[in-house]
């Protein structure tokens, strides 16, 4: 995909009104996650209409968005700046890009299969010993949390594992 | 002998226009082709038939062969038509008894390599020029006596500068405003920019000039509550609302009064900062000088009149009714601010240190309620940092003003000037989006405040907060990229300005149509910046949308000449082009009330036209159920006649007629020719006044004639010269092409186009286009023969 295809692809998913972005930087100010972005939803706009798709999939941004929507409630140009981000992981999505916490994903995912619910105590466990660097400040917290009773060690079970198969299944066909 | 019982003798001059049209058409074998024609007494071809000696050659053939009516077939009519009108008239006949066939524009320039086909088409021209003479009739241009007074409604700079002017050129003006005092927002600023000289110091002179000009009727506290009649004759019918003091004995001193009154409230001329008494006087410089109780909060204690040494205070004053009649009326209504609550985020009518523009002009006015401190409303301590948010109301969908108010950036650089200079330690910020400073002067202006030390941060702020020691602005500083957050002890919004909802009554007494952003619109976006759609009547000021003061004072400078231009002579010329009710047929219907763009039409029992008011554009006659809305130039029978000539010989297939509107299509067909952008001879265009014009049996006859498709052109949607023409036309062609489906004719002979007068290529290539699609479709009647199970028509 060109840079300009990108740019076409993402107005399709996103909407006309991007064109019209004036870089006022309404939407990364109003951003309850913005401190914790390399690139302001703003910035990903503007890479977005200049067609640096590379840049742009390439940020950490789209996966930080919490969709909280005060981007799209304020934007004085009626643009949907949350629609953009869902177009970029749609797109990251289809070209097999993942975030760099795709493995954090996959333990998630697994977890839900195997017991049907996550249990905190288990799914950090796995993802500390996938990521080493993590795993520090993991147990720190966790040994906090554990003091407080804040978590259970006891992963718990529920009803219709049968049908959480299913739907994983059907997953996998489509 | 009277013409009208004879056969009318048409002469027809074939211009060879040097080699334009003479290099391509066969100008003899025309000739020789129109002597044929009925009606045609004579037939020449003349070299340059607009040169004196051609205009002669006319002249004498009217005299000598008593020659009824005239076809030049020549240039296009939008060039040349004025002139033969004009030798027409000076050889005694009609200037209306002139057709002009277009040969020039629409055929020799356009045709340049198919010689035999052009000159077919010309011949076509030719006759469908002299079936439309035969049926031309004297028109009289009337003129009518109207009244030379002038109503300006709206006491701001605008009106101000609109009625001085009139005025002082010895028209009498009825200026009629709603508050107390004239002199608008102006006259409650501080200082202005670029000069920052004082407001109402250069608004004050020109105030008392109002009140001093023995040409000005000045009526404050009044409102218009009826406005009928039309250009050179608006009666009107307004209200003086009682302020309870005599304005002939009070002396305007107003401290006897208002420090006996106990009654205080928030003063409106403060913006709410300042407090007011029941019986008060709007500003110090207020016109006329007089005091004003206000009903709402006066108690009635009566201690004012007991104070007042000239006793002028009258509880038994009435409001008073006033009749005018006027030849034209300005509208300088203004606007008014956007209200601020309406952004949340932004905390207005929350925190009390969130202020608006209006209100810290109140705070620097040394007049003001602060005496010119800039201080937290909260504390009552100045303020040490402050911060300026730009573009709020303006350039924002979420509260309907997609429009920049022009005003605030300018307002804002000059605001935070004067903060800087009163106190050079603050820390003053402008919080903005894009600065814009077009103006002469203004970027100076702007160089200047960034000199003083003013802060100038990209990006609009995304909400306010109010901590334990200030307000918290949030904004990312989209140069460096970074989302921040900066505290201030005073937050102003920089309000931007909407539409008057206060005019909105006299926008619908008049008739005056309305822009997407709410203010009214003026004739044409660019070239008619101070009329209205209806004539007689002007617009000044933000009326017509966001302005500076120059701007505005320019602005009622202009409509009062175009008033004065309209009345000066004290009658007025009536074009005779227009509609006319044949009120036998009319069955009151009420449809061409709706589709005329000039609230020409208005119906009792019968629809009648009011021939001042009307343009002409005949949307209303080919909306008619019953045709009984007639045009007397461009007639139905003389449309009729030329499409029945046009289609009298088939000499090509695809046969296309076409109806062009005069301002956009027709002209863009004359560009495409100036330009000699080549397409193809199929085409026969009749000119119409607007694509609104072309009646549904137009098109039918052109189709049950032979024509194998039929083109309407127009304006493009949005710029109609007549507002609204083209989607009448637009809405009848959708309408019609149904019916052509139920009668087994493909829609898509019917074809329309939009194009602007400067897009000659646009229009060149959809009859290209459309050539292309009829030669697939067939000769018309194709696709009945199809339809008949013997493949026979």
């Amino acid at each position: 995909m060109s840079g300009a295809k990108f740019t076409e692809e993402v107005i399709r998913l996103a909407g006309e009104e991007i064109r019209t972005c004036i870089q006022c930087g309404t939407c990364s100010s109003s951003c309850s996650t913005a401190h914790l972005m390399d690139n302001s939803i703003r910035k990903l706009i503007r890479l977005v209409l200049d067609g640096r798709k590379i840049e742009a999939l390439a940020s950490d941004s789209i996966w930080l968005c919490t969709s909280c929507l005060l981007c799209t409630v304020r934007c004085p140009r009626g643009i949907r700046p949350k629609a953009v981000v869902s177009a970029l992981r749609q797109i990251c999505e289809r070209e097999g890009i993942r975030s760099r916490d795709a493995s954090f994903e996959r333990i998630f995912m697994d977890q839900i299969r195997s017991m049907g619910r996550i249990s905190e105590v288990l799914l950090s466990a796995a993802y500390a010993l996938r990521n080493p660097d993590a795993a520090v400040p993991i147990m720190e917290m966790g040994i906090e949390l554990l003091s407080r009773g804040k978590v259970s060690l006891d992963p718990g079970s529920v009803k219709g594992m049968d049908e959480i198969e299913r739907i994983f299944r059907e997953f996998e066909n489509e | 002998m009277d013409p009208s019982e004879r056969p009318m003798r048409i002469g027809v001059y074939i211009c060879h226009c040097g080699l334009n049209i003479a290099a391509t058409l066969d100008v003899e074998e025309l000739r020789r082709f129109a002597e044929m024609l009925p009606n045609v007494v004579v037939a020449r071809d003349i070299q340059f038939t607009c040169s004196d000696a051609g205009q002669n050659t006319i002249k004498s053939d009217i005299a000598e062969l008593k020659l009824d009516a005239i076809v030049v077939a020549a240039c296009s009519p939008r060039l040349h038509e004025p002139t033969f009108r004009r030798t027409i008239t000076e050889a005694g006949l009609n200037q209306y008894m002139l057709e002009m066939a277009n040969i020039r524009e629409q055929c020799s320039w356009v045709h340049m390599d198919s010689p035999a086909l052009a000159t077919q088409k010309a011949k076509d021209l030719i006759a469908m020029a002299v079936a439309k003479a035969a049926l031309l009739h004297p028109l009289e241009t009337e003129s009518m006596p109207v009244s030379r007074d002038v109503l300006v409604i709206g006491g701001g700079v605008a009106g101000i500068s609109a009625a001085l002017d009139l005025a002082n050129a010895g028209l009498r003006v009825y200026l009629v405003e709603r508050r107390p005092t004239i002199g608008g927002y102006m006259a409650l600023l501080t200082d202005v920019f670029p000069t920052n000289d004082c407001s109402i110091c250069v608004l004050a002179p020109k105030m008392a000039e109002v009140y001093a000009n023995p040409m000005i009727k000045l009526m404050t506290y009044s409102e218009i509550l009826a406005i009928e009649g039309t250009v050179g004759h608006f009666r009107v019918t307004g209200v003086t609302k009682p302020r309870y003091v005599d304005p002939t004995l009070c002396k305007g001193c107003i401290n006897e009064c208002s420090s006996a009154c106990p009654v205080e409230v928030p003063n409106e001329y403060d913006f709410g900062l300042g407090k007011r008494k029941a019986i008060y006087m709007a500003i110090p410089q207020s016109v006329p000088l007089v005091a004003c109780i206000d009903t709402n909060a006066c108690i009635g204690c009566g201690l004012c009149a007991e104070a007042c040494p000239a006793d002028a205070v009258k509880y038994d004053q009435q409001s008073e009714e006033f009749k005018l009649d006027v030849g034209a009326i300005i509208v300088a209504t203004g606007w008014q601010p956007f209200d601020a609550s309406r952004k949340e985020e932004y905390g207005f009518g929350r925190y009390r240190d969130v202020v608006t523009t209006l209100q810290i002009e109140r705070m620097l006015n040394a007049a003001g309620p602060t005496r010119g401190d800039v201080v937290r409303p909260s504390t009552g301590e100045i303020a040490r940092s402050v911060a300026f948010i730009q573009c709020v109301g303006s350039r924002d969908q979420t509260v309907g003003n997609p429009y920049c108010s022009r005003i605030c950036c300018m307002a804002s650089l000059k605001n935070a000037q004067l903060i800087k200079e009163r106190y050079p330690d603050a820390d003053v910020s402008i919080h903005y989006i894009d600065i814009r400073a077009g103006g002469e002067g203004y970027e100076e202006f702007y160089l200047r405040a960034q000199r003083l030390g003013i802060n100038f941060i990209r990006g609009r702020v995304s909400s306010v907060e109010e901590g334990d020691d200030g307000l918290y602005v949030h904004y990312e500083d989209t140069l460096l990229g970074k989302t921040l957050m900066k505290r201030y002890d005073l937050v102003v919004l920089s309000t931007g300005l909407e539409a008057n909802s206060d005019a909105e009554v006299v926008g619908n007494l008049l008739g005056l149509s309305r822009r997407p952003d709410r203010f009214f619109e003026i004739a044409h976006p660019k070239m008619r910046p101070v009329e209205a759609h209806i004539d007689g009547v002007f617009i000044a000021g933000c009326a017509s949308g966001p302005k500076e003061i120059q701007v505005s004072i320019a602005q009622g400078s202009a409509a009062a000449s175009k008033a004065m231009q309209l009345l000066f002579k004290g009658e007025i010329e009536l074009d005779p082009t227009v509609a006319f009710v044949d009120r036998e047929k009319c069955i009151g219907c009420r449809l061409c009330v709706d589709t005329c763009p000039s609230r020409a039409i208005s119906v009792k029992d019968t629809a009648f036209v009011d021939e001042a008011r009307c343009k002409g554009c005949g949307t209303c006659s080919a909306a008619c159920p019953v045709d009984a809305i007639e045009m007397r130039l461009f007639s139905d029978e003389q449309i009729l006649a030329q499409i029945r000539a046009a289609t009298a010989v088939k000499g090509e297939y695809p046969f296309i007629v076409g109806f062009l509107c005069n301002w956009c299509s027709y002209a863009g067909a004359d560009l495409a020719g100036t330009s000699r952008i080549q397409y193809p001879t199929n085409i026969r265009i009749i000119r119409v006044m607007c694509a609104g014009r072309v009646d549904p049996s137009f098109v039918l006859e052109a189709l049950r004639r032979g024509a194998d498709g039929v083109l309407i052109a127009g304006c493009r949607i949005g710029e109609c010269h007549y507002v609204s023409g083209n989607l009448h036309a637009l809405q009848r062609v959708e309408v019609l092409k149904g019916l052509l489906k139920e009668i087994g004719i493909d829609p898509r002979r019917l074809k329309v186009a939009w194009c602007a007068a400067s897009e000659g290529d646009i229009l060149a290539r959809k009859i290209e286009e459309f050539v292309e699609e009829l030669r697939d479709l067939g000769p018309v009647g194709t696709e009945l023969a199809a339809a008949l199970p013997s493949g026979k028509v």
